[in-house]
C-alpha cells in the first residue's frame, strides 16, 4: 500500500517537472553573465541556412557579449509561424521581413520605430533601398537586409532563333510587343505574324507577367496610371492612362502572346513557363536568377520598358531587418549593432552576395566586381544597380495581400474575357477601396 | 469489463464510498496527459475562439470586443456564400460517390482472389502519399498541356479543357482526385464490416435461392450499414475540412492570397477560413467562420444520427 503512495506520489511529481521544464525552457539562459542572448528570425531555404549561420558566427566573435539564437523556416511557415509567435509574445527580438510585409506589422504595432537610430547611425549615402521602409509619415521601419528588383528577363537562345535583336535599354512597352509578335510559335513553328498561326496550339509565348511584383502593377506604373495613391489609402485605378495600360494587355492576351492565367497553369508554376524556354520575356526580380542559373538558361537582363510618355517603372521589394517593439532595451541595442554590422562589413555583405539571394545593400559592395562579375549570369548585373533609380515599391501598405487579391482575381477574369476593361476598372476600384476602408476607417 | 464490474458491485459498501477510489486516482493520473492536451488545446481553444469570433483581432494586437460585428459581416459577404456553397457542392459529389465506390471496391476485394494483398495495397498507396505527390500525379492527368484527359478528348475530336481553372470544372475534378486519394482508407474500413458478417447469412440466402445481386442488396448492405453510416459521417467531416488538396491544387503559395481558383471557383470554408486569418490578418473573423463551419458540421451530423434509425441495423 505504500508502495503504491510511493509510486504515484513519484509519478505526479514527474509529470509536474517535465511540465515545468517545458513550460519555463523558453524563459530560461537568456542571459548569462554580461552577455545578451538575442533571438534573431530569418526565412531561409538550406543554402541561405548554412551562409546565414556562418555570418552570425563571425559576429558573434567579433561581438562577444552578445549570443545569437535563431528561429528560422521556409518562407509561408516562417511567417505563419512569427505571426503565431507575435500573438503569444515570444516572437524574435528582431526579425528579417519581407520588404512587402514591413508596414504591416508596422500599421498593426509589431514592430519598433528605429528612425532615430536610422538618422542618426546609418549612413545613407552608403545603402541601397533605406528609402523604401520609410512611410508617408517619414518615419522609418527596417534596415535593407537585400534588394530585389525588378528587371526584364529574356532568353537568349529564343531570340537568337527567332533572328530578333535583344532588348535594349531605350525599349518601349510597345517595343516589346512587337517582338513578341516575332518570338510567338504555334505547333507548326509558325509565329503570330503569319497568316495561318494557331492562337489554339501556341507552344512558345513572347512575354510573361503574373503575380503583383512580376505583374501588371509595373506596366500600370510606366503609363502614368497605378493602384494606390502616394497615401497608399485610396485606390486610383480608375484613370485613363490604366485604361491604355489594360488595352494594352488584353491585347497582347488576346492575340496569344502573353499567355493568360490559364495557360500559365498548364506550366505546374508560374516562374516554370519561362524557366522551361516556353516564354521569351519575362518581368522578375534579382532573386529569379539562382533557379535560372541552376536550370542552365542562356538568358540576360535589360531594364523595364518605358511607357508611351518615356516613363519607366520597376519594383523594388527591399527585404529588411526589423525589430521587436516588445523586445527589452539590451536586445534592442544588440538588435541595432547586428543591423549595423550587417550594413558596414564588407565581409557579411560579401558572403550574402555569394548565395545569389539578393542585391547586396552596400553600395560599395554592389558596385564591386564581386557582385557585378560579368562570368556569372546574366552578364549584365549592372542593369539591377541602374534600375534602383526608378523602381519604387508596389504600393506595399498594411492591407497588401488582401488588395493584391482583389487585384490580381479581377485581372484573372479580364485576362480570361470574363468581362471588358471598363468593367474591370469600376470592379477593381470598388474591390481596393473597400478594403483599404475596412482597415483604414477604422483606426 | 464484466470482471471489473462484478468486482465493484462485490466490493461491500460498508465504507462511505470516496469521490474516487485509489483505482480511479491511478486512472486519472494515468490518463493526465490526454487530459491536460484536452483542456488546453482543445476546451482552451475553442472557447478562445469563441471569444475572438466576437472582437476585431489582428492576432498583433490584443482582441477588441466588438459583438455580432464579425457574425454582421459575414452574413454580408458574397464570399462567405460562395465557400459555402463551394462546400457543400464538394460534399455533395464526394460522399455518396467515394461511400458507394468504396464499398464496391472492398466487396471485390473480399473474394478469394490471387494477389489480394498486393490490390489491397496498390488502394492504399495513395492514401499515404502527400498532396504535394498526388498533385503531382494529378498534374499529369489534367495538365492543359500535357495530361492524358486532354490528349484523349482530343483522340475523340472534343476540345480540351482547362480542368482546374475552369470555374465548371475544378470542383468535379478536384472530387475526382480527392475520391482516387482516399477511397483505399473507407475500403479498409468497409472491408472490416464485410469480414464481421457470418457466412451462414449466405449460405441460407442461396437456399432460399438468392443470386448474387440479391445476395449483396438484400444480406450484405443492410449487414454493413453500420459500418455505412461511419463511413458517411466521416467523409462528411473530411468533405467539409478539406484544406490542404485545395490549397495545393487550386492555388500557388507564392503569391499570398491567390488561393481559391478561378473566380472564387474552388474557395471553400477552411480556404475562406485560412486567407482571412494568415494572409489578411482578419483572426476575429476568421475565428466566426470557424464557428459557423462547426455548427453547420453540428447540424448535418446530429441529422444524420436522426435519420439513421431509419436505415441503420445494429444487432
Amino acid at each position: 500500500m505504500k508502495k503504491r503512495r510511493f509510486l504515484s506520489v513519484l509519478g505526479l511529481i514527474g509529470l509536474a517537472a517535465a511540465l515545468l521544464i517545458s513550460g519555463c525552457s523558453s524563459q530560461s539562459s537568456t542571459q548569462q553573465g554580461d552577455k545578451v542572448e538575442l533571438y534573431m528570425g530569418y526565412n531561409s531555404d538550406p543554402p541561405t541556412k548554412k551562409k546565414m549561420e556562418e555570418i552570425i558566427s563571425k559576429f558573434e566573435q567579433s561581438h562577444p557579449h552578445i549570443k545569437i539564437k535563431t528561429m528560422t523556416a521556409p518562407y509561408d511557415d516562417f511567417y505563419q509561424k512569427l505571426t503565431t509567435q507575435i500573438a503569444a509574445g515570444n516572437a524574435p527580438d528582431l526579425w528579417q521581413s519581407d520588404g512587402t510585409k514591413v508596414f504591416g506589422y508596422a500599421q498593426r504595432g509589431a514592430i519598433l520605430d528605429i528612425t532615430d537610430y536610422v538618422t542618426k547611425e546609418i549612413n545613407k549615402e552608403e545603402l541601397n533601398g533605406l528609402e523604401f521602409n520609410k512611410d508617408s509619415d517619414g518615419k522609418y521601419w527596417g534596415v535593407p537586409q537585400g534588394i530585389q528588383v525588378g528587371a526584364l528577363f529574356y532568353n537568349k537562345d529564343l531570340f537568337d532563333k527567332a533572328g530578333v535583336s535583344y532588348p535594349t535599354a531605350d525599349w518601349t512597352w510597345d517595343d516589346l510587343k512587337a517582338a513578341s509578335v516575332k518570338l510567338t510559335l504555334d505547333a507548326n513553328g509558325k509565329n503570330a505574324d503569319d497568316p495561318s498561326f494557331d492562337k489554339k496550339s501556341v507552344k512558345q509565348y513572347g512575354f510573361a507577367f503574373f503575380g503583383s511584383s512580376r505583374g501588371a502593377f509595373n506596366i500600370l506604373k510606366a503609363y502614368g496610371g497605378g493602384v494606390l495613391d502616394p497615401t497608399l489609402k485610396k485606390s486610383i485605378i480608375n484613370s485613363t492612362e490604366n485604361k491604355k495600360a489594360v488595352e494594352w494587355m488584353v491585347d497582347g492576351m488576346q492575340r496569344k502572346l502573353f499567355p493568360n492565367p490559364a495557360d500559365l497553369k498548364a506550366f505546374q508554376s508560374n516562374f516554370k513557363a519561362f524557366l522551361s524556354g516556353a516564354v521569351a520575356m519575362q518581368i522578375d526580380i534579382y532573386a529569379a536568377t539562382t533557379s535560372m542559373n541552376g536550370a542552365g538558361l542562356n538568358y540576360d537582363v535589360a531594364p523595364m520598358p518605358k511607357g508611351p510618355d518615356g516613363k519607366r517603372f520597376a519594383p523594388v521589394i527591399a527585404n529588411s531587418w526589423v525589430i521587436n517593439k516588445k523586445a527589452e532595451e539590451e536586445k534592442v541595442k544588440a538588435a541595432k549593432e547586428w543591423i549595423t554590422y550587417w550594413t558596414t562589413s564588407d565581409e557579411a555583405q560579401k558572403e550574402w552576395t555569394e548565395v545569389g539571394e539578393a542585391i547586396p545593400v552596400k553600395k560599395s559592395v554592389a558596385n564591386s566586381e564581386m557582385f557585378l562579375n560579368p562570368a556569372t549570369k546574366p552578364e549584365n548585373k549592372k542593369v539591377f544597380l541602374d534600375t534602383l533609380e526608378f523602381a519604387g515599391t508596389i504600393d506595399t501598405n498594411a492591407v497588401f495581400t488582401e488588395w493584391v487579391k482583389v487585384f490580381t482575381d479581377n485581372l484573372a477574369e479580364l485576362f480570361m474575357d470574363k468581362y471588358g476593361t471598363d468593367e474591370f476598372i469600376t470592379k477593381t476600384d470598388e474591390g481596393i477601396q473597400k478594403v483599404l476602408d475596412d482597415f483604414f476607417k477604422k483606426q | 469489463m464484466l470482471e471489473l464490474q462484478t468486482k465493484q458491485q462485490a466490493k461491500p459498501a460498508v465504507k462511505k464510498r470516496k469521490w474516487l477510489d485509489s483505482e480511479g486516482r491511478w486512472g486519472l493520473l494515468l490518463v493526465s496527459p490526454y487530459l491536460i492536451h484536452f483542456l488546453v488545446f482543445v476546451v482552451g481553444t475553442s472557447v478562445a475562439s469563441l471569444y475572438f469570433s466576437f472582437s476585431d483581432y489582428d492576432i498583433l494586437n490584443p482582441p477588441k470586443w466588438t459583438g455580432l460585428d464579425n457574425y454582421e459581416k459575414l452574413f454580408e459577404d458574397p464570399l462567405f456564400y460562395r465557400s459555402l456553397w463551394n462546400t457543400f457542392y464538394f460534399t455533395l459529389l464526394y460522399v455518396p460517390a467515394k461511400t458507394f465506390l468504396a464499398l464496391l471496391l472492398a466487396v471485390a476485394l473480399n473474394q478469394k482472389l490471387k494477389g489480394l494483398k498486393f490490390f489491397r495495397m496498390v488502394h492504399f498507396l495513395p492514401v499515404i502519399s502527400s498532396w504535394t505527390v498526388i498533385a503531382y500525379v494529378a498534374d499529369a492527368v489534367f495538365n492543359q498541356r500535357i495530361g492524358f484527359a486532354n490528349a484523349f478528348l482530343t483522340k475523340l475530336g472534343i476540345a480540351p479543357q482547362n480542368w482546374l481553372i475552369d470555374e465548371f470544372w475544378v470542383i468535379p475534378v478536384l472530387v475526382l482526385i480527392a475520391i482516387w486519394k482516399s477511397v483505399g482508407y473507407m475500403m479498409i474500413i468497409f472491408l472490416a464490416g464485410l469480414q464481421g458478417i457470418s457466412s451462414d447469412m449466405y449460405e441460407a440466402a442461396s437456399i432460399d435461392g438468392a443470386n448474387a445481386w440479391q445476395k449483396f442488396w438484400r444480406v450484405t448492405v443492410p449487414m454493413i450499414s453500420g459500418t455505412t453510416f461511419l463511413v458517411i459521417i466521416l467523409n462528411t467531416i473530411y468533405s467539409f475540412q478539406n484544406f490542404e488538396q485545395i490549397f495545393v491544387m487550386t492555388g500557388g503559395s507564392t503569391e499570398a492570397g491567390s488561393t481559391g481558383g478561378a473566380n472564387n471557383a474552388s474557395l471553400v470554408l477552411m480556404l475562406f477560413m485560412f486567407r482571412q486569418a494568415f494572409s489578411f490578418f482578419k483572426m476575429g473573423y476568421a475565428s466566426a467562420i470557424a464557428w459557423v463551419l462547426f455548427l453547420i458540421l453540428l447540424a448535418i451530423t446530429l441529422i444524420q444520427f436522426k435519420l439513421q434509425k431509419k436505415w441503420v441495423h445494429y444487432d
